[in-house]
């Protein structure tokens, strides 16, 4: 690990992950010496950058693998790059920016936070969400935002199929088509407050579109209660 | 429970390159198979075919696979579920002379398809689920369906969760169960095609920073002839 | 109305009364029963094995005076910080929102009055529960409610749940009558409906992904805490080994009596395998692996004794949980509320609808009247009494057969009073050196 000045908590601190464990790069970003970090060959290493507690700056220049920055809070981190299976995972709060794709329950049951992926995210994006928002600048696949809690997901692409089974108080919003929406899930109607909040999310994510080429998607409420009657639906 | 790693080349140029790109592939998926591990290689002379107990690394260096040319290679590494841990139980199966098929989850239903199996003369030579799914494709094809075809008759005989890589003498081919719960990425750029569990196993290929990286959807034959 | 038995009359051994009024229910509502508790069923258990105390082979300890130690280290594999029991007799995990808050802290305090741990549950952390409790077992769950890394950092140990024994392979439910404002919060659901949690982690399935989940646990917890992993008895021996190639510190295996707050009846009594069958197939698996005694096997389902603590320890357990136990300890199925058991169609001994939030007892329910029933001052010393009488008692039984400690309690202890229970437990039937199905 390179300090790139002298002072006791440096500006910037350089990480070669080709010389340095993915343990060290944590044990530092958890306890941090410095603001920001770019860290180099990655490579698509699994858990980087995973548990940061602070309000620190890490950018990951190339392919992160599973669970790249699970469980943030505080932290601002930027992928220049893919990632693997969950990234972001139960987030509570700051930011993951992944420039590349996403790969399967990118932000999965997370609590708050902005995750935004400008590429692609595949399967079970924002599964059982509760209360992150989740900006998809391209594509989700099948499954997304699966018994979502709480939160927003905004796909400026296309959505797969099943979006939203089993969905609770999550909003969706979707720029692209909907493969077909799952068990529960139903578009409905895009009030004054959505085409705000929706501006916004665009907004923070830096993606210039028009709120009003979203449909918005959420719970019908009608398996909130077991009985018999939604019998094939569960 | 496994790794799964395939490199089919468009490029007549790499093949001799083949051993020395799939080895670092093979290698990068030890932590999700530490068991064992099988290969299979495919040059102009037909299929060829290493499996052993221990660790990816030491059974290449033991074959020097590295060394190997070709224009497919196909490999798994395993973590034994509920069959034994032994070279015959590993994978890639390869229940003819030139069909390899390697599988990561796991059948629900394998054991009846089995006795399927076994009441038309076809007999599993291990427990291991994927056995079953390998000798499956071969009758399908014995009996004149193309490779693509085989597979999706997998899609409808078979219960549970899989991605499954299955190659032949020409063809190379992924698909997922409907769930797609366990991982795949496949990697296309105009000299190759790789396909891998996770992306870290593709990370040393040359001009991967410039591939068409996409993640197979699900009961989606994806498959590539030369 | 006559008495059926004076009268001659017949009853069905197939269409017994408890079928046909299953029938009848399930034609009325058209939904599957869904009840707390474990399996009901008649299943061979530890009552079914005796111990050989010494006599003249064997030299006895002297009860009371001779000491005979309890304590054990769970989670010493990996982890910087193990935990230190000081018996090896542990409190399962129990959501709050299936029992109330003060149940959790009265856990949280037996528990820690005799230095043994409890666990949260599907739900998240209450601080009283933190706050009452010195060892605390945190919980990751397939539905991560109320999942917090700060809540991961502040446990003493890790959870990863793939199943319980009364449910393996099903997801967890709430019942709307429990959601109250706090409970769905924590959760973050709306408050009163009926909550279907999932039977999938959401990011990852399978031994092979499940070793990427604890190498992020562990970097979370910069390789401090004890990660356990806990699953279901069904198929035990390769769901034990699996669980240690993924790198669990310890193994969790809860058998078929194991209980539940909220579960269909059919799956309760249905899947999975008797705690006594289960167990050897993890000391087998673990004795393979040359894991056993490092890796810690907890077992739970069905303990209710010392003599079943003794009896586990002796097949292999490093350790038991208990969970129903527990709360009957804390006042569960008590005859004083006979009359209000009675009110709502049940009976001291029989009450098993956890689901329903109407516990007499105040332990199952989130509604604060009833809640306020129980002191967790009072349950704490309820608990902490229990959990004192089944040590002792498992002293008393390791004492008399020669044993400074309890881990070394071991299966030539043990004989079996039925050709079953010697077939599971794999020790030969009382008197004889016959066990029934060697060969695994």
């Amino acid at each position: 690990m390179v300090a790139l000045n002298g002072s006791s908590v440096q500006e910037l601190m350089k990480v070669d992950l080709a010389s340095t464990s993915v343990r060290e790069l944590n044990a530092e970003l958890h306890a941090p010496t410095a603001r920001r970090y770019e860290v180099h060959n990655p490579r698509g290493a699994e858990a980087i950058a995973v548990g940061l507690r602070h309000a620190i700056e890490v950018e990951i220049h190339g392919p992160a693998g599973y669970y790249c920055a699970g469980m943030n809070m505080l932290a601002d981190v930027v992928v220049h790059g893919s990632v693997g299976t969950g990234v972001a995972e139960n987030m509570m709060s700051g930011s993951v920016r992944v420039r590349g794709d996403a790969s399967q329950s990118a932000g999965a049951t997370g609590h708050g936070g902005l995750l935004v992926v400008e590429g692609s995210a595949s399967m079970r994006c924002g599964i059982s969400m509760k209360g992150i928002d989740i900006v998809v600048g391209g594509d989700v696949g099948p499954m997304s935002a699966f018994m979502a809690q709480a939160g927003r997901l905004v796909v400026c692409g296309d959505a797969g199929d099943g979006l939203g089974d089993s969905i609770y108080e999550a909003r969706l919003y979707v720029r692209g088509r909907v493969g077909s929406p799952g068990a529960d899930c139903v578009e409905k109607e895009m009030r004054d407050e959505h085409v705000a909040e929706l501006g916004q999310l665009l907004a923070d994510a830096g993606l210039p579109h028009d709120p009003g080429e979203f449909r918005r998607f959420g719970s019908a409420r009608r398996l909130y209660h077991f009985a018999a009657h939604n019998s094939a639906a569960y | 429970m496994c790794g799964i790693v395939g490199l089919h080349l468009k490029n007549p140029a790499l093949e001799p390159e083949l051993g020395r790109l799939f080895v670092p592939m093979l290698e990068a998926m030890t932590s999700r198979g530490p068991d064992s591990a099988g290969l299979a290689t495919y040059d102009a002379e037909g299929m060829h075919v290493i499996k052993d107990v221990g660790l990816p690394r030491d059974i290449c260096a033991a074959h020097d696979i590295a060394a190997r040319s070709g224009h497919q290679a196909v490999g798994h590494t395993r973590m034994a579920t509920e069959s034994a841990v032994t070279s015959d139980h590993a994978h890639p199966f390869t229940p003819l002379a030139d069909l390899a098929l390697v599988h990561n989850g796991s059948f629900s239903n394998h054991a009846s398809i089995r006795r399927t199996l076994a009441r038309q003369g076809i007999a599993c030579t291990t427990d291991n689920d994927s056995e079953v799914a390998a000798r499956f494709i071969a009758r399908e094809l014995t009996e004149g369906a193309d490779l693509e075809d085989a597979m999706r008759s997998v899609l409808k005989e078979f219960d549970g969760f899989f991605t499954l890589l299955v190659t032949s003498g020409t063809q190379f081919a992924v698909l997922r169960d409907s769930f797609a719960c366990k991982p795949a990425v496949i990697a296309e750029t105009a000299d190759y095609v790789a396909m891998a569990s996770e992306y870290h196993a593709l990370a040393e290929l040359p001009g991967i920073g410039d591939a068409r990286i996409v993640e197979p959807e699900p009961e989606r034959v994806y498959a590539w002839s030369r | 109305m006559i008495d059926p038995a004076q009268a001659g009359l017949r009853e069905s051994a197939t269409f017994d009364r408890a079928t046909i009024a299953a029938i009848q229910r399930a034609a009325e509502t058209g939904v599957y029963d869904i009840r707390g508790w474990g399996a009901k069923r008649a299943v061979p258990h530890f009552d079914d094995l005796l111990l050989l105390g010494a006599s003249m082979s064997r030299y006895p300890l002297e009860g009371y005076r001779e000491r005979c130690d309890t304590d054990v280290v769970l989670g010493d594999r990996h982890a910087g910080n193990p935990l230190h029991l000081d018996i090896p007799i542990t409190i399962a995990g129990m959501s709050f929102g299936a029992l109330s808050a003060q149940a959790k802290e009265a856990l949280g305090r037996g528990a820690t009055e005799v230095g043994t741990s409890t666990t949260t549950g599907d739900g998240g952390m209450t601080p009283e529960e933190r706050g009452q409790s010195k060892h605390l077992v945190y919980q990751y769950l397939p539905s991560r409610y109320g999942m917090n890394p700060d809540d991961l950092r502040a446990a003493d140990a890790i959870e990863v749940v793939l199943g319980q024994g009364a449910k393996p392979g099903g997801g967890g439910m709430l019942l709307g009558q429990k959601i109250s404002e706090r409970v769905a919060g924590m959760r973050t659901l709306p408050a009163g409906i009926d909550q279907r949690s999932a039977c999938r982690h959401p990011d990852w399935t399978g031994p092979d992904d499940l070793t990427i989940k604890i190498l992020e646990l562990r970097e979370i917890t910069d390789w401090q805490k004890p990660i356990y992993v806990k699953v279901g008895a069904t198929r035990t021996y390769y769901d034990v080994k699996l669980a240690v190639a993924a790198g669990a510190d310890v193994v969790v295996v809860d058998g078929m009596q194991g209980g539940t707050a909220a579960t269909q009846e059919v799956f309760i009594e249905h899947v999975g395998i008797p705690t006594l069958a289960a167990i050897p197939q993890a000391v087998q698996a673990l004795d393979e692996l040359g894991l056993h005694r490092k890796v810690q096997l907890i077992v739970s389902g069905g303990i209710r004794t010392g003599a079943d603590v003794a009896k586990a320890m002796a097949l292999g357990a490093d350790a038991v949980a208990i969970g129903t136990a527990a709360l009957i300890a804390l006042g569960d199925n008590h005859p004083r509320y006979a009359d209000e058991y009675a009110a709502i169609g049940s009976a001291p001994g029989f009450y098993d609808d956890f689901q329903d939030g109407r516990d007499p007892a105040g332990i199952t329910t989130q509604d604060p009247e009833l809640a306020a029933r129980l002191d967790p001052v009072e349950g704490g010393r309820r608990v902490a009494n229990y959990l004192r009488v089944l040590t002792l008692e498992a002293q008393t039984l390791a004492r008399a057969c020669g044993k400074a400690h309890l881990r070394n309690l071991e299966p030539e202890d043990l004989v079996a009073l039925t050709i079953e229970a010697a077939a599971m437990a794999r020790v030969p039937l009382a008197g004889t050196s016959w066990i029934p199905g060697q060969g695994f």
